[in-house]
């Protein structure tokens, strides 16, 4: 070894050295870690996974989806957020949207292009829907009433409501005393000035949890308010007292740890399951 | 040789001085200043190159597509690089007018060369500039001595005004200390015979020209790490600038509806902009500035007549930790002086007073003329006029002198050689005399015995006197965190007793050539830079190993040799008016580069906004001056970065206001002014020229 | 108690634990870098490796260590994942694709962990385990043992070495990296977080869906990725994945570990160069920064001023509901400011302003406290340019640590605050010069700019965080963030270790009432000056066309 040149020394003492390191670190560390935990913290170490009628039903953990086979929501569950891990709740495609904050402008679905859904289209979508849903409103501000976002593209002499694909009629009839057409898809607006109109909603029943997608994608848990205004509707679909489920949704509800770390937060699949229980 | 300074000199209460600028200067090295345009000269500057790149360009695009907005950044782009030639040349011109005087005492003199050093008679008429290492010549009154070299024969009083600009002669002699004469000086009187001792072409006057002229100043340690950083700093920028151009372009494109404006186009940002862009964030004004900064240190001490012999030596000055003084003539006057007439019991006071100024009269040493001086004002005893008296002068090997007059013997002297002689002619001399000696020595005076034929009278108290104002140099030296070592032949318990008056740090008493040496060494051994001054032959390796060794004029040429630095004023106390200016010099150079780059965020928030508005009308809200137009804003950075310089000039020259203080306390006051001031300065600046300049045509 | 008050306590609470874990913690490591003795395992380990152990480096043989063993692990990382299948644990995944493979390797090896690659759909158990958490482990040792060698060149005087780079490799992982990730995993295991060897286990939803609950080592692995300031998660969805970080708790713990080693190397530098208050000093300067872009991202989190966050009614897009607004802007401020680059949350869809602050953290150079060792070494390099300029102030040539700094140290220094500045512009310019480039984007405008200039600056300062929505799996993206990654990585530990061994050949200046103080608040002000004028503003024009254009519209 001593007469090797030193470059080469020092390059077989680095292979050796991730060798040795890649099986205490690589190797050892990680089967004496999972041997330990696997003994004392069985249930976490094995994913958390809970049962309903002796099937496992999916990880206390990793958030699911409580809508039937076409997507649409099952109206005796509380819902989850919405997901943008693949197609919903995909824990092999965990994940984000991505969009930004400024994602305002859809790009509208014409002959030969598919469109995109911009962040606040789809904000404006879910809040609409929600409403719809547990029959409250579902207006926010920067959203127009049929539930995309409220932005204009102004150009000298005229404005474009851009995300409102025409024939439909525009949520404001005139912007700064221009005159506001509905968007043609196909059509370029880049060049137009992006305005978003904030609108004048006060107040928004559905809470920003309900109409934002989390950022695994798996989120299991909902706000004690989204919860609370689903309460009506699941206790209406399965006939139980409203304060049955409320009570429940208290059960399930994590509050901050230590009494402020975290946010409060109900277990959506463990509130389903209490419901379930008879 | 000129006095020491003893009282403050008159720069204590305001800067370390220096000319004030005079604007008729600025308008003598305009010319050089535009001289120094050529890229040949100005790449050695590479942030002042890379702005003559950008004037250059844009002038090419102001060509192409001319606006007056362009052609007027156009102009002030390149007088941005003018102002800096400027700074540099002014502060060339100051020491090239030295130059001039000195070259005067340059003139082609002839010289009386031995054709053999033995034989003083035989000499030949040789031009001065073929005078080699090793002749010998002879120079007579009237004459100029044709180079350096030391006196071998003969003592003259010699003229130096030409380089020391002190009117009152010197005298040099052969041997001892005083031995060096410099080529150019005039002799006045007498004849003397100089081996020479430079080589041809390389006088004191030589380098002392080139030194003033700059011609071949090199960059200091500290100067070549800031140029570093200032170059880092301009890469950094130069990429910042250059990249922006895609985002730009981007940006343009993903806003179609913007129509073009002079600094934002669909092919980016316009070359002009981008430009004044860069320079208004590249350090321009530390940069322009740098070399004045430099040439300015060395001819701050060039004006209070040291010549550096590297600018090395000047920083090394600002960084001295421990600075070695001689006692004599530095922190005491040159000599002792009377301060007491102690009796022994049974002996008046007036009595011992009148002996001891007989057996001085003839004294001629300064210890003498105390003695006298100090009888007659203590104990009104008036000098008189004796005759017949025999004088007994001072020897090496009686230690005493005095006078025989009319069968009276009186002497004066070291204790031991007295009390020897009084015991040989039969005194018994009690042990009280010892105890009196023994007490002064230990006050750090030093005791004369004076005694008549077998009788002692009593002790005369010498006293070094300890210059004015030296306790506070020193506190002051303290307060910079710089030790003073007071080194003296003295033996330690007097040596203890004047340090502890003059408030130095610490001593070196009974210090021999070797001593001073070993104790540089122990100081830098620890990390710590020594100064320290010398003038004889055996201060010469002290000399060579201190990092700044300031040799006297007067000195010998082995000591001037050995030093790197020479006080023509031969003033040890000079010493520390040199740490100050190498400070000085350093702070400079820091506080404007702390001013410099605390200019770029105002810069910043001038021409950002002014790029991106048009695109992006929100990030008017940067503009937080209100600048009136993108093109007024983008102008008044460029003027203001340009006028900066030409303002900061007398401030470059004349250098940062210094007192002694602590590193934190300078820190303090430099940061919040230079600092803070750097970042207000160019948003006040930077307004008031758009409120001028927005009225001119294209700023709308 | 509201929202706010409540994410306030939430640092406060990890402000308090890290000053109380700081000091036994620093002590520690500094007597892990300083003893002579060596354990039991390490004597094996050394025996293994066939190294001699006493002989002390020079800063080139040092640097030489570093090189070849990250060569190596590059060369074995793409080896594991190019051959994965073939390997046992695999769990069905197909061998990785060459470009992804081989960013993955530099991403992993440079401490960068950025994630060209969705964990749970490329990545078998062994890769994961045996060559991503392997480097997660080693990549950490490493910054540290360069960061000690650094401090070394401080503390020494006239020596020509910097010390044992194989010593100190192996003493950062198995004294300090490992014992704290093994107690540390089953904290995380005890909190939820998975560890096991199983594949996918398939089950059916309660309203008849299907769903694939994934296996792994996970704890192992996510404990040495925040402690280690790695932050390559085990799944795409990295720390806000429910299996990575299951609780509100063990939200806190990642943070905490994230800061801890970065946090408590001041105190250990202190103790090496014998002057606590220098090390204070710095913690200062970190702490004050740290604390500044905490707070900052909070406020401009919670108070959600955007468009689609006004929409929604809070900035709740890609956060997790049981972590928060405030906690997620915590942990992205910890993660940014730190080399970490793990996320709970989606920086993409942050506002404006709060995803400028991520960047910004990172464009800082990572310094506030910045990754394990490569923070303390980038935060001394800034001392030592702040030294340099105010050092000149006082009238001294400068010194830090009785250290003259002088042409030869700027030259280092300046090189090292030149490497990821021009790396970072000039990626960017190079991306978004090309259309095709500017396809990977998927937000537009200036949203779509700051994707790409997050991805440059988080590559070229080994961060490995994402405005994620750029797609980065293109072969140009995975060779040009590579070498970014690479350059950004190499280039520093080389001006720093030529620097360390610049600095043990002086012989330290003595200190006096001249000496620049380098611990007062003046100072201290100083460097957090120099740091946000000299290098974040490098950045302002880029960030003017990107976040700023955004949130001031």
């Amino acid at each position: 070894m001593e007469r090797l040149p030193s470059w080469l020394r020092q390059h077989l003492a680095a292979l050796r050295a991730v060798a040795v390191l890649t099986v205490l670190l690589g190797l050892a560390y990680p089967l004496v870690t999972t041997g330990v935990a696997q003994v004392l913290f069985n249930e976490h170490a094995n994913g958390s996974i809970v049962q309903a009628g002796g099937k496992d039903v999916g990880s206390a953990l990793i958030g699911q989806s409580f809508t039937d086979a076409d997507g649409n929501p099952v109206r005796t569950y509380f819902q989850s957020r919405p997901s943008a891990a693949g197609d919903g709740y995909d824990p092999t495609s965990s994940g984000a949207s991505n969009l930004g904050p400024e994602d305002v402008v859809d790009v509208l679905a014409a002959p030969g292009t598919e469109g995109k859904e911009s962040l606040l289209t789809r904000v404006c979508a879910r809040s609409k829907a929600i409403g719809e849903l547990e029959g409250v409103s579902g207006a926010r501000p920067y959203c127009t009433p049929d539930g995309v976002g409220a932005v204009l593209k102004v150009f000298p002499g005229r404005a474009v409501s851009v995300n409102q694909a025409c024939p439909a009629v525009p949520f404001v009839a005139a912007y700064q005393g221009l005159p506001v057409e509905c968007a043609r898809p196909g059509e370029d607006y880049a060049a137009g000035r992006t305005v978003p109109v904030r609108g004048d909603v006060r107040a928004v029943p559905v809470p920003a949890d309900a109409v934002t997608a989390s950022g695994s994608g798996l989120d299991p848990h909902i706000s004690v308010a989204y919860a609370e205004l689903q309460a009506p509707r699941v206790a209406r679909e399965r006939g139980l007292p409203p304060d049955r489920v409320r009570e429940l949704i208290g059960a399930h509800t994590t509050g901050r740890a230590l009494g402020f770390i975290g946010e409060p937060a109900v277990n959506v699949l463990d509130l389903n399951l209490a419901l379930d229980r008879p | 040789m000129s006095t020491p300074v003893l009282e403050k000199p008159a720069h204590r209460n305001g800067r370390v001085g220096g000319g004030l600028l005079d604007p008729k200067q600025m308008i003598r090295s305009l010319p050089d200043a535009l001289r120094k345009l050529n890229p040949a000269t100005l790449w050695r500057n590479p942030v002042m190159f890379i702005v003559e790149i950008g004037a250059v360009f844009s002038t090419v695009l102001a060509v192409l597509d001319p606006s007056f907005f362009a052609w007027a950044i156009v102009v002030w782009l390149w007088l941005t690089v003018v102002f800096a030639n400027l700074a540099e040349a002014v502060a060339e011109g100051r020491g090239k007018a030295q130059a001039a005087t000195l070259r005067k005492a340059k003139t082609d003199t002839q010289a009386r060369r031995l054709r053999d050093p033995g034989e003083p008679g035989a000499w030949e008429l040789v031009r001065a500039p073929e005078l080699r290492q090793g002749d010998h010549v002879i120079v007579e009154a009237g004459e100029t001595i044709p180079g350096d070299g030391d006196v071998v024969e003969g003592i003259a009083s010699v003229d130096e005004s030409a380089i020391t600009g002190e009117s009152a002669p010197v005298i040099r002699e052969s041997g001892g200390d005083r031995s060096a004469v410099t080529g150019g000086t005039k002799v006045l009187s007498d004849r003397i015979i100089v081996k020479i001792t430079q080589k041809p072409g390389e006088s004191f006057i030589d380098r002392m020209i080139a030194l003033v002229e700059g011609a071949n100043r090199q960059k200091t340690p500290n100067e070549i790490a800031l140029n570093i950083l200032l170059a880092a700093l301009t890469i950094i920028f130069l990429v910042a600038t250059v990249t922006m151009q895609p985002l730009a372009i981007y940006s343009k494109l993903v806003n179609p509806g913007v129509p073009d404006s002079l600094a934002l186009n669909a092919d980016g940002v316009s070359g002009v902009v981008l430009v004044s862009l860069l320079v208004c964030l590249i350090p321009t004004t530390i940069g322009a500035l740098l070399s004045a900064i430099g040439i300015a240190g060395m001819d701050r001490l060039v004006q209070r007549n040291v010549l550096a012999m590297s600018g090395r030596a000047v920083e090394a000055a600002g960084d001295v930790s421990t600075l070695l003084l001689d006692k004599t003539g530095t922190i005491t006057l040159g000599n002792r002086q009377a301060a007491e007439f102690v009796p022994v019991a049974g002996i008046g006071e007036q009595d011992l007073a009148e002996a001891a100024q007989l057996s001085s009269l003839a004294d001629e040493t300064p210890e003498g003329r105390s003695i006298v001086v100090y009888a007659k004002e203590r104990y009104g005893l008036r000098e008189r006029e004796i005759h017949g008296a025999e004088w007994v002068p001072f020897t090496a090997q009686t230690r005493m002198s005095g006078v025989n007059l009319d069968g009276r013997e009186v002497r004066k002297g070291a204790a031991t050689a007295v009390m020897k002689w009084v015991r040989d002619a039969g005194g018994h001399p009690t042990d009280e005399i010892g105890h009196l000696v023994d007490g002064i020595s230990a006050s750090g005076g030093t005791p004369l015995v004076v005694a008549e034929r077998g009788r002692v009278l009593g002790v005369i108290h010498l006293k070094d006197v300890v210059k004015a104002g030296m306790r506070e140099r020193f506190d002051e030296m303290r307060r910079m965190g710089i030790r003073t070592v007071m080194i003296t032949g003295d033996n330690p318990l007097t040596a203890k007793a004047i340090a502890d008056e003059a408030g130095v740090d610490d001593f070196l008493a009974e210090a021999t050539p070797e001593d001073k040496l070993a104790l540089i060494r122990k100081e830098q051994a620890g990390g710590r830079l020594v100064a320290m001054t010398g003038d004889g032959t055996n201060d010469a390796p002290a000399l060579a190993q201190s990092d700044v060794g300031v040799a006297m004029n007067t000195g010998t040429s082995a000591a001037k040799e050995a030093g790197n630095m020479v006080d023509l004023d031969s003033n040890p106390t000079k010493l520390i008016e040199i740490v100050e200016i190498g400070k000085q010099l350093l702070i400079t150079r820091g506080a404007l580069t702390t001013f410099s780059i605390a200019n770029d965020i105002a810069k910043y928030f001038a021409i950002i906004p002014a790029m991106f508005t048009a695109v992006y009308p929100g990030l008017d809200a940067l503009n937080i001056m209100r600048l009136a137009s993108p093109q007024s804003a983008v102008l008044a950075a460029v003027i203001f970065n340009a006028l900066v310089i030409i303002a900061l000039i007398p401030l470059a020259l004349r250098g940062v206001r210094y007192r002694p203080s602590s590193a934190s306390k300078l820190l303090s006051r430099n940061l919040h002014l230079y600092g803070l001031g750097g970042i207000v300065a160019p948003f006040a600046g930077i307004k008031i020229i758009d409120l001028i300049i927005q009225f001119l045509p294209g700023m709308a | 108690m509201s929202t706010t008050s409540a994410g306030m306590i939430f640092i406060v609470s990890l402000i308090a634990a890290l000053v109380l874990v700081h000091r036994p913690l620093g002590d520690y490591m500094y007597r892990v870098y300083s003893t002579a003795r060596h354990n039991a395992v390490e004597r094996v380990v050394y025996r293994l490796l066939g190294v001699r152990t006493d002989a002390e480096q020079s800063w080139g043989v040092y640097a030489r260590g570093v090189l070849a063993f990250s060569v190596i692990s590059v060369l074995v990382v793409y080896g594991i994942q190019r051959l994965q299948d073939k390997l046992p644990l695999s769990v069905g995944m197909e061998p990785v694709t060459d470009h992804i493979a081989w960013n993955t390797a530099i991403s992993f090896v440079t401490n960068t962990n950025w994630q060209a690659y969705s964990g749970e759909s490329t990545m078998g158990h062994l890769t994961q385990m045996a060559a991503l958490a392997v480097q997660n482990f080693v990549s950490a040792a490493v910054g540290m043992a360069v960061a000690v060698a650094l401090v070394r060149g401080f503390a020494r005087r006239r020596s020509g070495t910097v010390g044992n780079f194989w010593v100190d490799l192996v003493r950062g992982t198995v004294r300090i990296l490992l014992p704290i990730s093994f107690a540390g995993a089953l904290v995380l295991v005890a909190g939820g977080l998975i560890q096991n060897f199983s594949g996918v286990h398939e089950i059916t939803t309660l309203t008849g869906g299907g769903q694939a609950i994934t296996g792994g080592p996970v704890a192992s692995q996510e404990v040495i990725k925040e402690l280690g300031t790695n932050g390559g998660g085990f799944y795409n969805a990295n720390s806000a994945h429910p299996f990575e970080n299951a609780a509100t708790w063990t939200n806190w713990f990642e943070i905490f570990l994230i800061l801890l080693i970065p946090f408590a190397l001041p105190r250990t530098f202190g103790r090496m160069v014998g002057q606590l208050r220098q090390g204070y000093a710095i913690l200062a300067v970190m702490g004050v920064i740290a604390l500044t872009s905490v707070l900052l991202t909070n406020v401009f989190e919670l108070s959600g001023g955007a468009t689609v966050p006004q929409a929604a009614g809070a900035a709740m897009e890609g956060k997790e509901v049981r972590f928060g607004v405030s906690n997620s802007a915590t942990f992205a401020a910890a993660t940014t400011l730190t080399s970490t680059g793990a996320v709970n949350s989606f920086h993409d869809s942050y506002t404006p302003f709060g995803g400028m602050m991520t960047l910004v953290n990172m464009m800082l150079g990572e310094v506030a406290p910045g990754g394990v060792g490569s923070g303390l070494y980038g935060m001394l390099i800034l001392a030592v340019i702040t030294v340099f300029v105010a050092g000149l102030m006082v009238g001294r040539t400068p010194e830090y640590l009785g250290k003259r700094i002088g042409a030869r140290e700027i030259k280092l220094a300046s090189l090292y605050f030149l490497v990821t500045p021009v790396l970072v512009l000039a990626g960017t310019a190079f991306a978004m010069g090309s259309p095709e480039r500017r396809a990977s984007m998927l937000n537009g405008g200036p949203h779509g700019l700051s994707e790409i200039l997050y991805a440059f600056t988080s590559a070229s300062n080994n961060n490995g965080s994402a405005f994620a929505g750029l797609t980065v799996n293109t072969p140009w993206y995975d060779v040009a963030l590579g070498l970014c990654m690479a350059f950004g990585r190499f280039l520093p530990i080389i001006l720093v270790l030529a620097l360390a061994g610049s600095l043990a050949a002086q012989s330290p200046v003595p200190e006096g009432a001249g000496t620049l103080p380098t611990h007062r608040p003046l100072f201290i002000g100083m460097v957090v000056g120099v740091t946000v004028i000299l290098v974040a503003l490098t950045f302002l024009p880029a960030l003017a066309l990107g976040p700023l254009a955004e949130g001031l519209s």
